[in-house]
């Protein structure tokens, strides 16, 4: 989504960061249930997912807190880093 | 708590922060933590990625919405579209070979993120960031 908000939408990369995580809400309401009551038995470490929440709630209103701090070229280069790398790591181990 | 639980806040806290300044789910972020750090299978991962997904960017999202950094007509369409295609691509992903549509992904992320160090280049040095409220 990021991607296509920048390339093709023309939005700067703080804009476009920012708009992406807002449109991941009804995303991820609609498809966990999907997800959840589709595939048999939902396959979830509750105990894990809890204290990850825990952490990542905390982290979440701090980075979006910090990215108005982060300027717009580091921030690019930033997105396109943590890309190349998920990319790779899709391409080699799916 | 253990020392396990205490490392999932950690991983929780570096993914989450990753999330709010990339605007990634994070999903991207805990299903390799939980895989590589946690030990756990591929699909109790994405499992308990996914459960952490929507409050993590129930935060960060409504940091932005707060904080006016997001535009809110584009957030509309994507998630509309976004919830349209979570739901066509659940459906056809039970059809699909799992290994060649993670690879089709990985390649267009390498794409899009050589335009984008592309286009990262041709930004003024000297930019400022956005004024703090």
């Amino acid at each position: 989504m990021i991607p296509l908000l920048v390339l093709w939408a023309g939005l700067g990369q703080r804009q476009a960061n920012a708009t992406s995580l807002v449109a991941i809400i009804p995303i991820g309401i609609a498809a966990f249930p999907i997800y959840y009551f589709r595939a048999g038995a939902p396959q979830v470490d509750i105990r894990v997912a809890l204290f990850l929440v825990v952490g990542s709630m905390v982290g979440a209103y701090l980075g979006a807190r910090a990215l108005k701090r982060i300027p717009e070229r580091q921030l690019r280069i930033g997105v396109a880093i943590v890309m190349v790398l998920v990319g790779i790591k899709q391409a080699v181990l799916p | 708590m253990t020392l396990y639980d205490l490392a999932a806040i950690i991983a929780g806290l570096v993914a989450g922060l990753l999330s709010g300044a990339i605007g990634i789910g994070g999903g991207l972020v805990f299903v390799p933590m939980l895989t590589i750090g946690f030990r756990v299978t591929q699909t109790v991962a994405q499992g308990t990625s996914l459960a952490a997904i929507v409050p993590t960017a129930l935060v960060g999202g409504i940091t932005h919405l707060r904080q006016g950094d997001a535009n809110v007509i584009a957030a509309w369409w994507l998630g509309g579209a976004g919830v349209v295609g979570a739901i066509a691509g659940a459906l056809l992903a039970v059809h699909l070979q799992s290994g060649v549509l993670a690879r089709v992904f990985g390649a267009f992320y390498i794409a899009a993120a050589l335009l984008l160090i592309q286009r990262a280049m041709a930004t003024r040095e000297s930019e400022p960031p956005a004024p703090s409220s």
